[in-house]
């Protein structure tokens, strides 16, 4: 374990922890764009430079936009009526989240495979990248271009339908 | 079957024949209301082409049947060797392995498919008849291209999961059809019962389904290097399974859990007579064609698995039997005509699971055929009845339709006397076949106890089915002639029904009796392709490795004799002296309470009904004490709801208290299991799918 | 030296910090801000596969993830476009009060 990874699993747990129990909804927003910005570190670490851009740009650049704008558009900076720490519903919740976690670490443990050590001189450039994305994967490739469009066009129709009823 | 061997091009183009039904289904189903005439004409057409195509395989099969064995002298169609011809498909694959569809033709697959399609086709040409005013007929004719769909590509499936997933759609296309009025909610409710009763047996028959996958490593029943699911059965024989019986055993009796739901049999059949609320040509489809076929087909299909389990024999062949006779009885006290032919029909097919049970599955097949014919013929014929007395369906409001509706009564009697038995129609040869094989069984009260049955239910058979003639048909019309005419106005039939001159009955459209005749012919000579001993080449072309039986006149005079004892009862009762309008049906005095214990279907709604209400009042205890070990089938499903329950209770009281406090006393088992579940909230399901994943994951890595 | 399965563990904490989120509160728009941290657990973990993975070159680990990306961003819209559609509805974005879909 090197000090770049202590220090981007502090930022990004950190990060999360803050999203997930800041009550007030601006605050959650910013700790997540540090937890975006930590695995995008991550992913430059892991020598995934172009995965990295990208998350920073559709993280940063549009989720957190967007759930700004959402924040706004419904009037809600604080969240009301959020369990407290240690609420009945809190814990049900960390007892939950704790068994998912505790499978997840067991079937890591057992794993002999899992202690090897990074190989050298693993990179990926944008120019493969972009190869395999219009050779292997360009099936892929088209049908996640079409659920965009069609996400792109469903966002705007639901938002859209209850403009014109209210008028 | 020899690599060498020529496949012939209909048995590798088999799967034209589900799929031009499907079709069908599928562009009218996109078509607006009004195109009517479209509609019907692409499911006629469809179902019309998918017949030739099965009259071709049926072709191909007994000139494959009529070829000589190697080594053996040519004698009438006896080649003493099975035989099958496959198409394979790989479905997908993952790693190395991959998961193989394919379909079969083989002598079951051809008669099968020959009898499913013809009937189908008649059942529809004279829907157009039936249905001619119902606003949704274009809704009806893709209801019933999916259902002659589905049932079609079951029957020439050569995979087990292909078999269940048409099995499932036949039984989305019965709830579809069932349910076709919805709006009356006696309809709605049949259409439900008819579909979770079904799937209660389905849950045994999937359970089956994957134990035969682990067993065996492939669910294809056969397949050209002879390792197939079914090809394996005596291998599985020798494993053991649960409860003392073999593996072998256990899947038999796991896939008879499938057919007992789908065939109506003892003790789940109560949904079969509630499915009358649906159109009378639906009732037809469903009780000679389709869905009650799919279940004893489903047993003749995996017989192997049976034949390797003697224990599992024995009890099909009992439920059978009990069957028979119970839906007997019961037809006896029914008043009306539909009821009275779906009482029939579960117990005829009581005679088709015995008649498997006891070893006799070219007999039983046989059975199903001739009574797909038959039956058919009966439904329609009483549906033309229905039709042509203005919605009335109690055959006391009935009498004297012989003189207004001359065809559908010659046409009627053909169809009763093949069911009654009575030489030489169908029903005669083919139930004879069945009690044959029953009487061959074993020796011993034990082994001749469905064999005395099955000569009960001959007697009952001709007799309640000479009653509804009787009743229907002889007599004076008893109904109010005056009001016939408009009692049903706003009722809400009223959109099937003809504007006719209010009054005496009618006969039916030609469209409608064109079937009937077709019918009756098939009814009457039919039965000539199974007669005893070495003529019998149904038994022959089924069942080439065992011979059939010889002529045992004792059991054919029994029969007969019965038979006509039955019908002679019927006749003395309800036939000599014609009943009048208002009197009261002479079983009445002469049976008293047992009359009304059959009226009342030996009360097993009721015992139901009692059984699930304490059940709920039991568990809404047991809930309200936090002990909620639900019992038997539903353990598994129970514990789950209690583990998620414990914790909503605790955490969430309100959504699970008002969940079970209110679900407890009224819903149903399953609902309320469910409902516990659906607590509307997604945050509960997401704590459910996470608990459930992490449960498992922590099962997969302890094994 | 860092081993693959302090990526891993990592990802699984993510995972189950976003899982709590999502479970335990009540505003939708924080709920659909857990799931995204859920995705990106995954997505780390898909580039550490690759990372450690005998075949770098063939690039998996790294396609799934920007195909990861592209579909939770696509489902970040749709879902806060929903949120808003919902708060005009409910005047409310609390996750408990939409139960319409009670069995």
């Amino acid at each position: 374990m090197d000090t770049a990874f202590i220090i981007l699993s502090l930022i990004t747990v950190g990060g999360a922890v803050w999203a997930v129990t800041l009550r007030n909804l601006m605050h959650a927003v910013l700790s997540l764009v540090l937890f975006f910005f930590g695995i995008a570190g991550f992913f430059f670490y892991l020598n995934a430079d172009f995965v990295g851009w990208v998350q920073i740009l559709v993280y940063v650049g549009a989720v957190a936009i967007l759930a700004i704008f959402a924040i706004m558009l419904t009037h809600n900076l604080t969240a009301e009526d959020e369990p407290e720490f240690f609420s009945l519903r809190w814990l049900t919740g960390l007892a939950v989240a704790g068994a998912v976690g505790a499978v997840l670490w067991f079937a890591i443990k057992n794993n002999t495979a899992m202690s090897q050590v990074a190989p050298v001189g693993v990179a990926s450039n944008v120019a493969d990248i972009g190869r395999k994305m219009m050779t292997d994967w360009v099936v892929p490739f088209e049908v996640v271009s079409l659920l965009l469009t069609a996400a792109l066009i469903g966002s705007i129709v639901i938002a859209m339908e209850q403009i014109s009823h209210r008028k | 079957m020899e690599p060498t061997t020529h496949i012939p091009w209909i048995a590798s183009r088999l799967w034209l024949i589900p799929l031009l039904p499907f079709l069908a289904g599928g562009v009218s189903a996109l078509l607006p209301r009004r195109y009517r005439k479209l509609s019907a004409g692409l499911a006629i057409g469809a179902i019309g082409i998918s017949t030739l195509l099965s009259f071709c395989a049926l072709a191909e099969s007994i000139l494959r049947g009529l070829q000589p064995h190697a080594g053996q002298q040519w004698s009438a169609m006896q080649t003493h060797e099975v035989w099958h011809w496959l198409t394979e498909f790989t479905w997908f694959s993952y790693g190395t392995t991959s998961l193989k569809m394919g379909f079969v033709l083989d002598p079951l697959t051809a008669a099968m498919v020959i009898m499913v399609s013809f009937v189908s086709m008649l059942i529809f040409i004279y829907s157009l008849g039936y249905m001619d005013r119902d606003k949704n007929f274009t809704r009806f004719f893709t209801f019933l291209s999916l259902f002659a769909g589905a049932m079609l590509g079951l029957v020439v499936a050569n995979n087990l999961l292909l078999f269940f997933a048409c099995w499932e759609l036949v039984g989305l296309a019965s709830y579809l059809l069932i349910g076709f009025w919805y709006h009356r909610p006696s309809a709605a409710a049949a259409a439900k019962k008819a579909f979770l009763v079904t799937k209660l047996g389905d849950i045994g028959f999937f359970a089956g389904l994957l134990w035969l996958y682990h067993a065996t490593g492939t669910l294809q029943f056969y397949t050209p290097d002879h390792t197939g699911a079914l090809e394996q059965a005596t291998a599985l024989a020798g494993l053991p399974g649960i409860m003392g019986l073999s593996l072998a055993g256990t899947i038999a009796l796991l896939i008879f859990c499938g057919a007992v739901g789908k065939s109506g049999q003892w003790p789940l059949h109560v949904w079969l007579p509630d499915a009358m609320e649906g159109p009378t040509p639906v009732s037809a489809l469903i009780h000679a064609a389709t869905m009650v076929a799919a279940g004893v087909f489903l047993v003749a299909r995996t017989y192997p698995l049976f034949q390797a389990s003697p224990q599992v024999l024995t009890l099909v062949a009992w439920i059978g039997a009990f069957t028979a006779v119970m839906a007997a009885t019961i037809a006896v006290a029914q008043n009306d005509i539909k009821r009275i032919l779906a009482y029939s029909t579960v117990s005829q097919l009581g005679y088709m699971v015995m008649g498997l049970g006891v070893g006799g599955m070219a007999a039983a097949m046989f059975h199903l055929l001739m009574h797909g014919f038959f039956k058919a013929l009966l439904f329609l014929g009483a549906g033309s009845v229905i039709h042509g007395c203005h919605n009335e369906q109690d055959v006391f409001k009935m009498g004297g339709v012989k003189k207004h509706m001359p065809l559908t009564f010659w046409t009627y009697i053909v169809g009763t006397l093949a069911l009654a038995g009575i030489f030489p129609l169908a029903g005669f040869w083919s139930k004879d076949e069945v009690l044959t094989a029953a009487f061959n069984w074993g020796s011993g009260w034990f082994h001749k106890g469905p064999f005395v049955l099955g000569c009960i239910g001959v007697f009952l058979t001709a007799f309640y089915m000479w009653r509804q003639v009787c009743l229907v048909f002889l007599g004076e019309y008893r109904g109010d002639k005056a009001k016939a005419g408009h009692k049903h106005v706003g009722h809400e039939e009223a959109e099937t029904q003809h504007e006719t001159v209010p009054g005496a009955p009618h006969e039916s459209p030609t469209v409608m009796t064109v079937p009937l005749i077709v019918l009756a012919i098939f009814s009457a000579f039919m039965g000539f392709s199974g007669l005893p001993e070495h003529a019998n080449l149904i038994h022959h072309f089924l069942n080439p490795e065992h011979a059939p039986h010889n002529v045992n006149w004792f059991v054919i005079a029994t029969a007969s004799a019965l038979a006509f004892a039955g019908l002679g009862l019927g006749h003395l009762l309800y036939g000599l002296k014609p009943l009048a309008a208002d009197e009261p049906d002479p079983l009445k005095a002469k049976l008293g309470k047992l009359r009304e214990f059959c009226r009342d279907k030996w009360y097993w709604d009721e015992i139901y009904e009692a059984t699930v209400v304490r059940f709920a009042n039991i568990a809404s205890v047991v809930v309200d004490f936090g002990d909620r070990l639900l019992d038997g089938a539903t353990v598994g499903l129970g514990l789950l709801a209690r583990g998620l329950s414990l914790i909503n209770d605790k955490f969430d009281e309100r959504a699970i208290n008002r969940c079970f406090d209110g679900g407890c006393g009224s819903v149903r088992l399953m609902g309320r299991c469910f409902a516990a579940l659906q607590d509307g909230r997604v945050q509960s399901y997401l704590r459910l799918v996470a608990v459930a994943a992490a449960l498992l994951a922590f099962w997969f890595f302890l094994k | 030296m860092t081993t693959l399965a302090h990526f891993q563990i990592l990802a699984s904490l993510l995972f189950a910090i976003g899982l709590f989120g999502a479970v335990t509160r009540r505003n939708a728009i924080i709920v659909l801000l857990s799931i995204e941290i859920m995705f990106n657990a995954a997505n780390l973990s898909l580039v550490a596969f690759w990372r450690y993975s005998p075949h770098p070159e063939q690039l998996s680990g790294v396609m799934f993830a920007i195909f990861g990306i592209a579909i939770s961003a696509a489902e970040a819209a749709v879902g806060l476009a929903l949120v808003i559609v919902i708060y005009r509805y409910y005047k409310s974005i609390q996750v408990d009060e939409m139960r319409t879909l009670k069995g």
